[in-house]
């Protein structure tokens, strides 16, 4: 029994329970304390885990749903893929609760703030862990679960509580995807495991099968729900009502890579399906451009850094695209320090300036946080991809990948994504720490350590994240990640300054350069921001006409016309069938022995009719 | 000897026998249909009974003797009582039952 793997599993949801069960005598510092503790226990077992990582474990605690055909156990497997996100999940995690225990401090529902983050926790682990998709399947709806509640936190505000219903609605659609995908699955295969799947594949199926890539397909509208790729992205901007370090935890670093990771799990699958592989390389594509040219109007802090995040999967899903996972895999990783960092330097500010992250009424913060601005700029600089911090490194080697697997176009499309992902952030960055101070209010100040010392951590890890997975072939991170079979279909080039590492660095000096000089010397003279933009072309309006009015009317017409006459009529009807019916029966009951004797009488003959006929 | 007029016979006594039931009100009347109802059958037992050689019809009109008997007494005894209720042999009369 491999007693850590269970601990580190279940010690998250053991806090959930616990907190959920005390919520009301649980002081805000055992909450606290509860809340941290479990999940950095959590985080060391997983690290002893990595200690002593040698070959994949699989680990069945007790056979789930026994049927034959299905036969799901609650299996938990663990290779270097499993293990980085694990740590990835409970690491990060573990920062932002710290953070959290500083943001939250005055909020009176506290230990349900913990208990939901808890969950969360416990419903990722058991999303990577899972070794069949249906185990996969119940993590994938738990993250959604603790998403809703956590968006929803402050539910007595009315755009949280739509916002909340909003992630879920919209996650829905994804979720008919993937379980269409897990039925179709067992169709195909007879079986959910996706050690066994992924081993049977190659020799089952051919090369792209339409079969497989119907599969692949279904598969991956789950994953654009849950990583908020086009057309399933309204969701994510929305999700910003939720608090900073939620917006953090489950809307940057880590529930949103479930549907990369997903592609990554399945990558053999999708290795058989190149047709699904190119729509997913397209789709990502396009998402991250759309996102990126979203960004740059933003007036709302967390809003960009919701739009980058959606552009940054965009880039995931674009090197999964062309089968480059493990370039995917790592700008995960580096993505879910960095984004995290942004969303949490960005979270003092506006936990300080008491909840506004309007960019309009911040302005000159740099003065005030002397320390915060400096961290979101390292946060800028990383992911902006300017050397040697890590993003840059995981960005260029998409960039990379892409151009020698000869997609120009995503290059290019990765390339324009890249800088304007330096432009906007830039221009977040200016907007709200440089220029004149526009507050005038001395209750604003310096965070305390307890949100610092977390973000300060996170700051290093993404200045240094970057050399676990590149410079050359013997990458920690990548001889880690071969394990799990997932590497870069090309052989890496033996210079480091390509054409195209020296392409993307111009573009990220360019975007950033750029930025820079705008909105430092020209901020007043700019008009306002480009509407079309800002409202992400108008998409939600769209859908609001497209499928929710239609839906709506649909709704009021049965509301109206068929509720009333069909359904009531029908119940209406049955009813007077019932009575008419008593009626004329009760009149045969009269009471007078004589018409009862007629009545038998009439029997007797039909009865001798029916016999003798 | 020829069955059918038997027969036939015994069905115009059962038929009068409806018929009284239907149409007469009086509770003695509507018994004495019913008796003669009663014997219609047992005069059909007789005749197959003859017609067949088989004593088993035989058997039965005594049982139907004896049970017409004993419905006999019940049958007057509870008129007795109908009529010390309500003064009145009408059977429409007693129509309590219909609630």
């Amino acid at each position: 029994m491999h007693y850590e793997l269970c601990l580190g599993l279940f010690m998250p949801l053991l806090g959930f329970l616990g907190l959920m069960s005390f919520s009301q005598i649980l002081g805000r510092r055992s909450a606290n304390i509860i809340g941290c503790s479990t999940v950095f226990i959590s985080f060391l077992c997983f690290a002893s885990l990595l200690y002593t990582f040698s070959n994949p474990i699989s680990l069945t605690l007790f056979q789930w749903i026994p049927v034959s055909g299905i036969d799901a156990g609650f299996t938990l497997y663990l290779d270097s893929l499993s293990l980085m996100m694990t740590l990835i999940i409970t690491g990060v995690g573990f920062l932002i609760h710290v953070y959290s225990t500083g943001y939250m401090d005055h909020e009176t529902d506290y230990a349900r703030y913990f208990a939901f983050l808890n969950l969360f926790i416990f419903a990722m682990l058991l999303l990577v862990l899972a070794q069949n998709i249906l185990l996969l399947f119940v993590g994938w709806e738990g993250v959604g679960l603790a998403s809703y509640l956590l968006i929803g936190f402050w539910y007595t505000r009315p755009s949280a509580a739509q916002a909340a219903t909003k992630a879920f609605v919209i996650n829905r659609i994804g979720d008919w995807g993937l379980l269409t995908g897990i039925l179709l699955t067992l169709v195909l295969f007879g079986t959910v495991d996706i050690v066994e799947i992924s081993s049977r594949v190659t020799t089952e199926y051919a090369r792209g099968a339409p079969i497989l890539v119907l599969l692949c397909v279904l598969y991956f509208i789950g994953a654009i729900g849950k990583s908020a790729q086009l057309p399933l992205y309204t969701w994510l901007p929305d999700a910003m009502e939720g608090p900073t370090p939620v917006s953090a935890l489950i809307h940057a670093a880590t529930m949103v890579t479930a549907g990369v990771y997903l592609v990554v799990r399945m990558h053999p699958v999708f290795m058989m399906a190149p047709w699904a592989l190119h729509l997913v390389g397209i789709v990502g594509g396009l998402t991250s451009l759309f996102a990126a040219l979203c960004a740059l109007a933003q007036t709302d802090l967390k809003r960009v850094l919701a739009y980058s995040t959606i552009s940054q999967l965009g880039l995931m899903f674009l090197a999964c695209g062309i089968g480059a996972f493990y370039a995917a895999m790592f700008h995960l990783m580096t993505h879910a320090f960095v984004k995290a960092l942004l969303f949490l330097s960005a979270g003092i500010v506006v936990h300080m300036m008491h909840g506004t992250t309007e960019m309009a009424q911040m302005g000159g913060l740099a003065k005030i946080f002397k320390k915060t601005h400096w961290l979101f700029l390292i946060g800028v600089l990383a992911l902006s991809g300017i050397p040697p911090l890590s993003a840059f490194f995981s960005k260029e080697m998409i960039l990379e990948q892409e151009y020698l697997a000869g997609f120009y176009t995503l290059f290019y499309v990765g390339l324009t994504t890249s800088t304007l992902t330096a432009f906007y952030l830039t221009r977040a960055y200016c907007l709200t720490f440089l220029g004149p101070l526009k507050i005038n209010n001395s209750s604003v100040k310096e965070g305390p350590p307890a949100m610092l010392i977390p973000v300060g951590l996170l700051a290093l890890l993404s200045i240094s994240g970057g050399f676990l997975g590149c410079c050359g072939s013997d990458a920690i991170l990548e001889g880690f990640l071969e394990k799990s079979d997932i590497s870069l279909p090309e052989i890496e080039p033996t210079t480091f300054f390509t054409p195209e590492a020296i392409m993307a660095m111009i573009g990220a000096f360019l975007g950033f350069g750029s930025a820079a000089l705008i909105y430092t010397q020209y901020r007043d003279r700019l008009g306002n921001t480009i509407q079309v933009l800002k409202n992400s072309f108008y998409i939600n309006e769209i859908y609001w006409n497209l499928f929710a009015k239609p839906l709506a009317a649909v709704s009021r017409f049965i509301d109206a016309m068929v509720e009333p006459k069909v359904f009531d009529g029908l119940i209406q009807g049955s009813v007077q069938v019932t009575q008419g019916t008593a009626q004329a029966l009760q009149k045969m009951q009269s009471g007078q022995i004589r018409s009862y004797v007629a009545w038998i009488a009439l029997g007797m003959v039909f009865l001798v009719i029916y016999l003798v006929l | 000897m020829d069955i059918s007029l038997m027969i036939f016979i015994s069905m115009a006594m059962f038929a009068v026998g409806v018929i009284g039931v239907l149409t007469k009100r009086n509770a003695l009347i509507f018994f004495l249909s019913i008796e003669l109802m009663l014997n219609a059958a047992n005069l059909l037992f007789v005749t197959f009974a003859y017609h067949w050689g088989n004593m088993t019809g035989l058997v039965w009109v005594f049982f139907v003797l004896v049970v017409a008997a004993a419905e006999a007494a019940v049958g007057l005894a509870l008129i007795i009582n109908l009529f010390r209720s309500k003064q009145v042999v009408d059977v429409d009369q007693y129509n309590e039952l219909r609630e």
